[in-house]
């Protein structure tokens, strides 16, 4: 692959003239097959994740078919990191999906280069946002456009054993401070085959957090970095401060850590805690087969957890879509339909909908009544949601991991490390 | 489907003497032009449209700050400075391959080499062996391959489980980055099976009179390894060391997926290919991504255009001993 890699990467711009020539020369592009005639729409829809979410979705759009008869969805669904490789692909071949997934690291990448239609005008504005938390809903604007609107609600934080944790004696259930938080995970990390924590030096959403708590935030609303080097300096040493004591995961197994919880070390059995997203606990669950639960984050200097209201996931309309109607339709039924709610349950997170969602939690059951019961009793703690991160976001979470790396392995001082990462964040932000 | 039509060349009047040397060949070319360019004409809109055609988009877009959404903007040579005084994550994945291609092909070669001799016997079984060593290398550089690997060598994997019987604890290969790097190096070097087929096809073309008379002459094992397999065998070993050296610089797959689809631990399996991919198509910067692989094409062709220099001094050719 790897010849061919390096010519296609080098192609991939003339990529719309390699497949037009040949059609013009042959005669065939003057038919134009394909554009689909009639009165019947077809849309494109993609969307990350894994298999099981898959099955749940297309189940959702089966439904959207039947109410819409004259609207056709063909879907399509990737991996996280392999799917905005694909979708960089499709966006620069002319030929964005019409409806898609966003994330909050890659809406500004996105929106910011013309390539969401704004929902706030045209056919979007048929997308109602009335039962939404008006919170939630903000989160999908980005420099007064909104480029995507929320589909479900999640919130970091922390996914443990509760076994490893009693025996320890601590129960993160009912909120810990830092302090006791690594005194338990030490306590955890000596006594099993378990580190008591996967290293959380590399994830930026715990760093986020951790910043959150001391009143700073991650990025200024104008697209710098909301902290300064002493401040990442005492949070790799709390991290550090963890690992040399044991309760963290030891280097090897922390930069074997991705985003799917079956591969990440607590999903391994490595850890028995790990900073995530509360709606991933049920694949967790799976992965690590022990009955494993969620807390919210260990509270900082200001007693408070520093967590939010986070759109765990946008949909979005290409500017691009000749079907931007029908595109509209097809979000507004999946954020607004009571049935939808039902049918893709919490896999994503909490409906966007809060009157679908009143619903649905007082239907819970098993998984679904854990993360209700979870976020109900942080619903009054959580603060705003950060602005939306800059061009560049998506970069910065995989330059934190890098650099922390050399921390863990013992290859750089903190301080260097330090340095290395701000350099390189200001030049990859500005 | 309408084809190009390429007009006859005028056809030059010539002298008698000329035309009577040349008729036949001559003849025969103008007669069958038409023909020629029909037939040609699939491959050669093909080699314009996907081959040329992106290769001039590509250099016309290592100059500008193309991202993939926008209009492209002019930078001149920008990239290509950026490249070698602004970007400490270039200089580590040129580092990383040249490492890779200064270990791994040597080593490849010579497993290749000497199991090929292994197999150039007339023992019992070498069918189903040779069937064996080269079945890995028919897998090339597939992710299955690549995943297999990553399994293998992970922390509480096989490879550490049997090192750690043998009373040698070592932390997970892939995810060190002391070892990631040799893990898949490893890897290249297990697929031989590609040259050491090429080998055996050069081993059965040396002469088994050659060994004898050398025998007889009272030369070892070794001394007819070094002064007739190896020479007779040059053109060979020159053939596979081009092809090898290209493919190791082009390293991608196995790099991609043991190292987690982002370099490895602490970028310690950052190819450049890999690189390039993730400057291209996750941080949106076609521009240089089309930089950096401009570079690596003039870098290859230097590379082999030196091997191809050098060869004069190692590489024997019959005609060139009959010549003499």
């Amino acid at each position: 692959m790897g010849r061919t890699t390096v010519r296609r990467t080098r192609g991939r711009g003339a990529a719309a003239l390699a497949v037009v020539v040949p059609l013009l020369l042959t005669g065939v592009a003057a038919c134009g097959s394909g554009s689909g005639g009639g009165g019947a729409a077809t849309i494109t829809f993609v969307w990350w994740g894994s298999e099981g979410r898959a099955n749940l979705t297309q189940k959702a759009v089966e439904l959207f078919q039947q109410k819409n008869p004259d609207i056709k969805v063909q879907t399509s669904f990737s991996a996280y990191a392999a799917y905005w490789e694909k979708l960089a692909t499709q966006t620069a071949g002319g030929k964005p999906p019409d409806v898609l997934n966003v994330d909050s690291r890659y809406l500004a990448e996105y929106g910011g280069r013309n390539v969401l239609a704004d929902l706030n005008s045209g056919a979007g504005k048929a997308i109602s946002l009335a039962d939404v938390n008006p919170e939630l809903a903000a989160t999908g604007v980005y420099q007064g456009k909104r480029y995507a609107v929320p589909w479900a609600q999640n919130t970091p934080a922390m996914i443990y054993d509760p076994a490893a944790f009693t025996a320890a004696g601590a129960d993160p259930a009912k909120g810990l401070t830092w302090d006791q938080y690594a005194e338990a995970a030490r306590k955890a990390g000596t006594a099993g085959s378990a580190r008591g924590v996967t290293d959380f030096g590399i994830l930026d959403t715990t760093l986020e957090i951790w910043l959150r708590q001391q009143g700073k935030q991650f990025y200024t609303s104008d697209g710098k970095l909301g902290f300064t080097a002493d401040d990442l300096r005492r949070y790799w040493e709390l991290a550090s401060k963890f690992r040399d004591t044991k309760a963290a995961s030891p280097a090897d197994v922390t930069a074997s850590y991705n985003t799917s919880p079956e591969q990440s070390p607590l999903g391994k059995k490595l850890t028995s805690s790990e900073f995530a997203y509360d709606n991933l606990l049920p694949a967790y669950r799976k992965a690590n087969g022990k009955p494993l639960n969620v807390a919210p984050y260990p509270s900082g200097a200001n007693g408070g957890t520093g967590q939010y209201r986070r759109p765990s996931m946008f949909l979005a309309v290409a500017a691009r879509s000749r079907q931007q109607e029908a595109a509209a339709k097809l979000v507004d039924f999946l954020i607004n339909d009571p049935e939808v709610g039902r049918i893709v349950g919490t896999d994503r997170g909490l409906a966007p909908n809060l009157k679908v969602r009143a619903q649905l939690a007082g239907e819970a059951k098993g998984n679904d009544k854990t993360l209700y019961d979870y976020e109900a009793a942080l619903e009054p703690k959580l603060g705003a949601a950060p602005p939306v991160p800059p061009k560049g976001a998506g970069a910065i979470q995989k330059l934190l991991q890098r650099t922390y790396e050399e921390v863990a392995f013992g290859r750089m001082s903190i301080d260097d490390a330090v340095s290395r990462f701000m350099t390189e964040a200001e030049k990859g932000l500005s | 489907m309408t084809t190009l039509r390429t007009p006859d060349p005028p056809v030059a009047p010539v002298a008698p003497a000329r035309v009577r040397r040349r008729e036949r060949p001559g003849g025969r070319r103008r007669k069958s032009q038409p023909e020629a360019f029909a037939f040609l004409a699939p491959w050669l809109l093909g080699a314009v449209a996907l081959t040329v055609g992106p290769m001039v988009v590509s250099l016309y877009l290592s100059f500008t700050d193309y991202d993939l959404f926008t209009t492209p903007k002019w930078v001149g040579f920008g990239n290509f400075a950026h490249m070698f005084t602004g970007d400490d994550r270039y200089l580590q994945s040129v580092e990383v391959t040249l490492i890779y291609v200064l270990v791994s092909v040597p080593l490849k070669l010579t497993v290749s080499l000497l199991v090929a001799m292994l197999l150039n016997t007339r023992r019992g079984g070498t069918g189903f062996y040779r069937a064996a060593f080269y079945a890995p290398s028919l897998l090339g550089a597939s992710v299955a391959a690549a995943l297999v690997w990553r399994a293998l060598f992970m922390g509480g994997g096989p490879v550490n489980e049997v090192l750690a019987f043998l009373g040698w604890h070592t932390p997970s290969w892939v995810d060190d980055p002391r070892f990631s790097l040799a893990s898949i190096v490893l890897l290249g070097v297990w697929q031989f099976g590609a040259p050491m087929v090429i080998f055996l096809a050069g081993l059965k073309q040396i002469p088994a009179e050659l060994h004898e008379a050398a025998a007889i002459d009272g030369a070892g094992a070794f001394r007819r390894f070094r002064h007739i397999t190896l020479p007779v065998l040059s053109p060979v070993i020159f053939f596979n060391l081009v092809m090898e050296a290209i493919h190791a610089f082009q390293a991608f797959t196995p790099a991609f997926v043991i190292g987690g689809g982002r370099g490895g631990p602490a970028d310690a399996d950052l190819f450049y290919t890999l690189y390039l991919f993730e400057v291209g198509f996750q941080d949106f910067r076609m521009g240089y991504a089309s930089a950096m692989a401009w570079v690596l094409l003039v870098v290859i062709a230097i590379v082999t255009a030196i091997v191809f220099r050098t060869a004069k001094l190692w590489v024997f050719y019959d005609d060139a001993e009959a010549r003499k």
